[in-house]
Formats: structure tokens, sequence, C-alpha cells
């Protein structure tokens, strides 16, 4: 009951945020100066034609109404029409591959992280004070100091350039394609396709992450391993590496967690400047796009998209955690 | 403010951290390359050496297409290049794409540019041809040239300017917006802090990055406001009324740019940007001191909130504001070398743009994207020691907790 209390409680604060979000979104385009229909039609039209796009794009009625609609119209799922010459739906951009292709990116760039950082976390605390622990801990200190638009230039010219065969300049296929092809045809080109492509994106946006998960494993293990418990294991002859995995790790993955939520925006900020970086045609690429040709309703629309994921990951998460963890339903 | 407990223990880390020593020194070196600049770099960092690469004679560069008689300059020499040891004489001549100094003995890197040329033929016709040259290191430009030639390090030594006072005034503005907003949260609880908190909270839903993005698309149309900081050591080095004797090197000082653009609209957005971090834990750090003896003694002596607040309350949160601080200074800096990366900032004269400058060349002239980057590692390096010292001394209990792109 309690739990279901919890639930309720976290879920209508998530749906306040994400108004929150759609509102300042919103406001936003007010805040920029001049007349938007500037950006869009010939420097010489005249007024009849600023008039009827201001009347089609429903700038001529009063800015609560035009708020209201843009509410109700995100009810249903429509986030309006894009300024650009194409015209063409916002939902219909976003939700196609642009999408698709960031959160692979994103994926992939956490696999890289938690594959190479737990461990790495682990043998840094066992080892504490050896050259093991030191190498890690140097870097991660480098990982999270690297601009990872630098970084990701660093691997073209490192790596990329000699090697020649890991493109830099196109997004290859997507992923579900690509297995599509391997799973029905057992054709596996599209998948090493896949992987050529996705290989340095995803280790320039993990670095920071694996690095920061590094650090945080690395601290938490330490101030684990004091504990009385963990003496326990010892006592009744668990092998050191159960001991650490099982026991210590457990428990210290769940402030781990609770900071990667928060770090969430990270991954997303990352992702844009590793799409530009590698002219990775997703939402961050999308976005910085638009941004120039003042596509406002397009801009809204990738920012709302990514808040409320953003939000809705952090909701999860929250769940989750009050779920496995029933001291915070309590707090 | 700061207690002598809190002193000493941040004494006794600084002695046995190899780690915050090697911060401060690199921190140091940034903001005293930063604030003398003028004395640290050895060209004007604006500076373009295009020339016609009709020849690297002094006279005929510049013009593209020039009457130039001499046929056979035609192939150049890069030994030629190589000799123009002396800024002064490098000046008006091609010098794009020089590369570094190779820092192994006896190792030379080798640039290639390229470069407009006029062939005339017999009939008093002409081409103009696009001709690639070998490019060769110069002393002149330790860190080698861009493809507007020029001087990479001179650049990064004024980009220092930029990344050090956006990373430094923007953590500050942040703090000064964040830290009374989350103290009020915190402290008087109830409704106030629901309000307040939810208001922090649909800030957190945007990624800063994300947000710094669309402010900075929301602000650009009424242009980027940028301000020009006048540099004093150039200004006195050019006044009459200062003799020339206190300055070292006067006459070079004096060639210096006399002002720098400072981004103030991209200060402000990553202020505003940031600021919910320091009201994230200012709150926090409320919220747990309210209750205790002192304050409550405070309280039963008839003290106001704003008295409590200012005497009792910040005083005490401190510690962990303190330690956030360093961090954003760090994460203000990558947010800054993103935003003009990706060519949103007012100005050129930064690390990420100079980054982005050299990305159309990256098989080639590798230098000119590397270089910058380099010196945003290291300042950034040298911050987050700096906040790692702080946090292992003081241990605010903040970990992780320090914003993000």
């Amino acid at each position: 009951m309690r739990f279901v209390r919890f639930l309720l409680k976290r879920l209508v604060h998530s749906l306040f945020v994400i108004w929150g979000v759609v509102t300042v979104v919103f406001f936003l385009r007010f805040l920029t100066p001049g007349d938007p229909t500037t950006a869009l039609v010939s420097p010489d039209a005249g007024q009849d034609v600023r008039d009827a796009l201001r009347e089609e794009l429903r700038l001529d009625e009063p800015i609560h109404i035009q708020y209201f609609e843009y509410l109700t119209d995100l009810m249903v799922g429509d986030l309006g029409n894009s300024m650009d010459v194409l015209d063409r739906p916002v939902t219909e951009w976003i939700f196609g591959a642009h999408l698709i292709r960031s959160v692979e990116l994103a994926l992939a760039a956490t696999f890289v992280a938690v594959v190479i950082a737990i461990p790495l976390g682990v043998i840094s605390a066992r080892r504490r004070h050896q050259p093991a622990d030191y190498s890690a801990t140097l870097f991660s200190l480098f990982g999270i100091s690297t601009p990872n638009f630098w970084l990701g230039i660093m691997l073209i010219i490192i790596v990329a350039v000699p090697i020649g065969f890991i493109p830099t300049g196109n997004p290859g296929p997507l992923f579900y394609q690509a297995l599509g092809d391997a799973v029905t045809q057992g054709n596996f080109g599209g998948l090493w396709d896949w992987l050529r492509h996705i290989f340095l994106p995803a280790i320039t946006l993990g670095t920071y992450f694996t690095a920061l998960i590094t650090r945080l494993t690395r601290s938490g293990m330490l101030e684990e391993i004091g504990k009385p418990y963990v003496k326990a294991c010892h006592a009744k002859g668990l092998p050191e590496t159960l001991t650490l995995y099982k026991h210590v790790l457990r428990n210290t993955l769940i402030p781990i967690i609770t900071i990667l939520g928060l770090q969430l925006g990270t991954l997303i900020g990352g992702a844009i400047v590793t799409e530009v970086v590698f002219e990775w045609n997703g939402l961050g690429q999308l976005l910085i796009d638009r941004i120039s040709t003042r596509d406002w309703t397009m801009i809204q629309g990738i920012i709302i998209v990514i808040g409320v994921g953003f939000v809705a990951i952090n909701t999860i998460v929250d769940i989750l955690y009050a779920y496995l963890d029933p001291q915070v339903v309590s707090k | 403010m700061i207690s002598d407990r809190v002193k000493a223990s941040l004494k006794r880390e600084f002695k046995t951290s190899r780690m915050a020593q090697l911060g401060l020194v690199l921190v140091l070196l940034v903001i005293v390359v930063a604030t003398f600049a003028p004395f640290f770099a050895l060209h004007d960092p604006t500076e373009q050496r295009i020339g016609t690469g009709d020849g690297v004679d002094d006279d005929d560069a510049g013009v593209i297409g020039d009457n130039d008689e001499d046929d056979d300059d035609d192939d150049i020499d890069p030994g030629d290049v190589d000799d123009a040891d002396d800024a002064d004489e490098a000046e008006s001549t091609d010098r794009t794409d020089v590369p570094p100094l190779s820092p192994i003995p006896g190792h030379q890197f080798v640039g290639e540019t390229e470069q407009i040329q006029r062939v005339d033929h017999d009939d008093g016709t002409f081409d103009i041809e696009i001709v690639e040259t070998e490019v060769h290191a110069d002393r002149a430009f330790p860190l080698g040239t861009n493809t507007v030639g020029q001087d990479i390090y001179s650049r990064i030594v004024y980009g220092a300017r930029v990344s050090m006072l956006v990373g430094i005034l923007g953590a500050g503005l942040a703090a000064l917006v964040g830290v009374p907003y989350g103290l009020a949260a915190g402290y008087f609880g109830g409704r106030l802090d629901d309000g307040l908190m939810r208001g922090a909270d649909v800030m957190l839903a945007f990624p800063s990055l994300v947000l710094a993005i669309a402010l900075v698309g929301v602000f650009r149309d009424s242009g980027f406001h940028t301000t020009q900081l006048p540099d004093p050591f150039v200004l006195a080095a050019q006044s009459d009324t200062i003799p020339n004797v206190l300055i070292p090197r006067a006459e070079h000082v004096a060639s210096m740019p006399e002002s720098i653009t400072f981004p103030v609209t991209v200060t402000l957005v990553v202020a505003l940007v940031n600021w919910v971090w320091f009201a994230r834990i200012a709150r926090g750090e409320a919220i747990s001191i309210r209750n205790e003896e002192y304050v409550k003694a405070a309280r039963s002596l008839g003290a106001s909130h704003t008295r409590i607040l200012r005497q009792h309350i910040f005083p005490n949160a401190m510690t962990p504001i303190i330690v956030l601080a360093t961090i954003q200074v760090a994460f203000i800096i990558l947010l800054e070398a993103a935003l003009s990366f990706l060519g949103f900032s007012g100005t050129n004269l930064t690390w990420g743009a100079d980054v982005e400058s050299g990305r159309g060349d990256l098989a080639t002239s590798w230098w000119i994207s590397t270089m910058p980057g380099i010196a945003i590692v290291i300042a950034v390096i040298g911050v987050n020691l700096i906040g790692d010292w702080l946090r292992d001394a003081l241990d605010p209990g903040i970990e992780g907790e320090s914003g993000g792109m």
C-alpha cells in the first residue's frame, strides 16, 4: 500500500516536471527577438505572405491561446510541422531513424562504460595504492577531464585515419536492420558494418562515463570494504572475488545508479557533440542543424522529447530503486 | 568562515597528496598564462599569414595574382620557407599549416599546404593552379600554425583567458543564484521548499548542453552579446605616460591585441544552466543545519531569519559549496569548450573554436585540432585535482553530484 502511494506520488511529480519542461520550451521561443516569419520567407515577400504564414502558424493569436493549443496538440502527440521547407510533422522526423540512432549510440556507450568501468573500479579498490590502482585512477582523471569532441577527433586522427576501414563520416546501418539481416538471411556483413561505424563514437561518448563509474565504484568499494559484514564473509571463508563482486559491489551499486540517473543529462549532451564529430545522423545532429535554420517547432520538439525521455528514465530508476530498497519509500 | 580545523585538514591532505600539488601547479600555470597572456604569446594571436604562394619574397605576398615576373619561383624550396625564423620577416608570406616542433630529437613533422599559384604562359595568358607544398616546422611557431597561418601557441595562450574567465565567472554567477535559492528552500521548508524545488526539478530535466544550445539559439538572434575587455598590459605598454622600462619587453607587448572579446551571452547561459546544482547542495545543507542546537539557540534568542541564514546556515554550508564550485569550474570550462566547438560562442579566440577549425584537415594538419584540446585537458585536470583535494580533505559527501553537460 505504501509502495502504491509512493508510486502515485512519484508519477504525479514526473507529470508536473514534464508539464514544466513543455512550458519552458514553449516560452523559450517567445524570447527570440523579431518576427519568427522572417527566417521563413524570402526578404522581398510582401506583408500578405507574412500574414498568411502567421495565420497558418497560429502566431496571430494571443499567447495564452497559443500555449493552450500547443498543450492540447501535445496531448495527442502532435508537435506541429517542421518550419523548414519540407514541412513534415516534427514527430515524423524525430521518431524516424534519428531517435533510434541516438538511442543506439547512447546504449553502446553505456555498454562500453559498464563493461570496462565496474571491473576496473573493483580492481582499483582491491589493489589500492598499487600500480593497477594508480593507472586506473589516472585513466579516470583523464576520462572526466577530456572534452569528448576532442577525444573523438583524436580517435579519428590516431585510429581511423591510419587504419582506414573505420568510417567517420556517416552513421551506417541501423542495428535492428543489421540484426534482421543476420537472423533472417544469415548475412553478417550488416552487423560488421554497424559495429565498424559505432565503434569510435561509442568509445568517444562512453569514456566520460567509464571514468566516472570507475571513480564511483572505487570510492564506494573502499567505503564498503571496511564494514563488518565483509569481515564476516572473510571469516566464513568466502573467496575474496566472490565477496567483492557479490556482496561489496552490490551494496556499492545502489548509490552509483542514483548518480548515473542524475548524470544521464551528461550522456545526452555528450551525444550531441559526438554526433556532430562523427556526423552521426541522430537527434543531436538534427538539433544543431535546426538551430542554425531556426526551425523552432523542430527545436522545441527535440528538446521536449529529450526532456521527457530524461524524466521518464529517472522516474523508472526511482521506482525500481524504491521497489528494491523499501527504506526509500518510508523517507 | 573557514575554521582552523578545516585549514589544518586542507594542509595535511595537500602535503601528502602529490595529485593535489600537481593540480595547484597546473591551475596556477593556466591562471598566470591567462593573466599575463601578452607576455607569453609569441605573436598576435589573430594575425593571419596567408600569402599568394607565388614565392616567399615579402613584397609579392598578400595579393592573389600579383604581377610577378619571377617564373622560376613556382617551385617552392621548402628550405627557403624554413629559413624564415624571424617572425617579422615571415609576417606577410604564407605560413599556413606549419607543423609543430617535434619533441623527439632529430625528428621532424612535415605538413602540407595548398597554395594558389599563378602560372604564366608565353602567350600572355595565365592559369591559377592549386599546388600542394611541403611545410616544415619553424621555431617561430613552436606548436605550428593553422589553416590561415595564425600561431597556435599564441592562440592557446589567449584562449586560456576566455576559458578561465567563463569558467570562474560562470560558476560564481551560478553559485550566486543557486545558493540563496537552495538555502531558502531548505531553511524554510514546507510549501516554499516544495515550490522552489519543483522549479529546480524542471531545470534538472534539461540536460545542460541541450538547454545551453537552446538558450544560445534564443539569444543569438539579437546577436551574441560580447564585450571587449581592454588589456591593461598592452595599454600600459602603448601609453607614453608610463615609462616602458617598467614593462618587460614593452615593444612586444604593445604589438598584442588591445582587448579580448569576452562572451557575455555564453557566460550567462552556462550560469543559467548550472545554478540548480548549487541549489540542490545548498538545500540539503540547510535542511541538516536548521535543526542544530546552535540554530535553535539563535532562534530562541529572537534572531531574525535573515540573521540566522547569514550568520549560521550559510557559513556552515560553505564547505560542500566550495567543493561544488571547484568541480563546476571544470564543468563549465568543458561546457564552454563544447559550445564554442559547435560555433555558439561569439568569439573565435577560444580553445573549443580552435579545435573545430582544424576538423577539415585531420589527415594532414593534425596539430590544429590537437594542440588546443591538450590545453583544455590540462586546465580541466588541474581544476579537477583541486576539487579532489578539497573533497578528500573536507569530505562534503557530494561525490558525483556535480552537474553535467
